[in-house]
């Protein structure tokens, strides 16, 4: 009778040493789900930060108004026409490769801007200019990593899709 | 088995302190991240309030452009105006509630302050004094020359009160 008992109370006592144990491995995967959930919230956080610029926005915006030496018979190009002169591999009055003075002009802007070193907060930049999705002008300097703010505009012009692209580097 | 079942009771009690002590651990070092977040998120929105106040500033009729240079444009300063308002800025120093306003041409880069005998070969403008926290934006500097419309690359500063609030 009593080796009966005994043997009753340590079944229950495996039964229940099982119970904790399950009990255990739902807290720990209760806790492991919301900790992965909350990570994968800060992380998305972060990349919706880095995305958007005003800055660099304005800069984009006043780069492609600016008036550059290139002209024909109606006047000077801004940076938007010249893009499509230079699609169109047209050359200025002067007989100047149009694309040449695109790509001169911006590395100037850019470089003048931009201002990068080791004493200066900026690292580096990349300056894109594609249309319809072929790239016609890339300028590119200094260190390209770390943190980085970024601008994308589109343009139409002359009937031609311009995307202007410009990504600075913080330190 | 009562001293079992206080055992048994125990030990149930350590559990839940350390089930509530790991969630309280793991909640103030999400709370420490967030408020982090809060703190980085409000500096970026004071940023970006300050720009866009500029932006507004250099969109408001006493600087724009407006239709004068082809397509209305945002972002785009008129130098002919700036430069007439800068004759008579003492009339306006109240006017936009800033200590300063400044206006740099960047490319092509000019040294020089703009008077009316040197303009349109300058590089500076000074509306008021230029002294507080500057924030500055890109902008576009339009005037317009025998050759036509001509727009340069400039940035235009607007000074707040005091470095000390």
């Amino acid at each position: 009778m009593l080796l009966e008992l005994q043997f009753i109370t340590e079944e229950e006592m495996n039964k229940r040493g099982q119970e904790e144990i399950v009990g255990f491995a739902l807290i720990i995967i209760i806790v492991a789900v919301a900790l992965l959930f909350l990570f994968s919230f800060y992380i998305r956080g972060n990349d919706e930060e880095s995305a958007e610029s005003y800055e660099v926005d304005s800069f984009v915006q006043s780069v492609l108004y600016y008036t550059t030496d290139c002209e024909n018979f109606l006047g000077n190009f801004s940076v938007q026409e010249l893009i499509s002169e230079c699609k169109s591999e047209e050359r200025c009055s002067d007989e100047r490769d149009s694309c040449e003075i695109l790509n001169q002009t911006l590395r100037e802007i850019s470089g003048s801007s931009w201002q990068f070193g080791s004493d200066r907060p900026v690292s580096g930049y990349v300056f894109n200019v594609s249309v319809g999705g072929l790239e016609l002008v890339s300028v590119q300097e200094g260190v390209q990593e770390g943190n980085f703010r970024n601008a994308l505009q589109s343009v139409n012009s002359r009937g031609d899709s311009i995307e202007v692209s410009f990504r600075v580097y913080f330190k | 088995m009562n001293k079992k079942g206080q055992m048994k009771i125990q030990q149930m009690a350590f559990m839940l302190i350390a089930v509530t002590l790991l969630f309280v651990f793991v909640g103030i070092f999400f709370i420490k991240i967030m408020l982090s977040e809060v703190n980085q998120s409000a500096e970026s929105l004071e940023e970006k309030n300050a720009l866009l106040t500029v932006a507004r500033l250099a969109d408001s009729p006493e600087f724009s452009c407006g239709s004068a240079f082809g397509t209305s444009k945002s972002n785009c300063v008129d130098f002919d105006k700036v430069m007439s308002l800068s004759e008579i800025s003492d009339r306006y120093s109240s006017f936009w509630g800033v200590e300063g306003i400044n206006i740099r041409r960047i490319y092509p880069a000019i040294e020089g302050v703009c008077t009316t005998e040197n303009y349109p070969d300058c590089g500076k403008i000074n509306l008021f004094s230029e002294e507080g926290v500057g924030v500055s934006n890109f902008i576009s500097l339009c005037r317009k020359s025998e050759q036509g419309n001509v727009c340069d690359v400039a940035r235009i500063t607007v000074y707040y009160g005091g470095g000390d609030e």
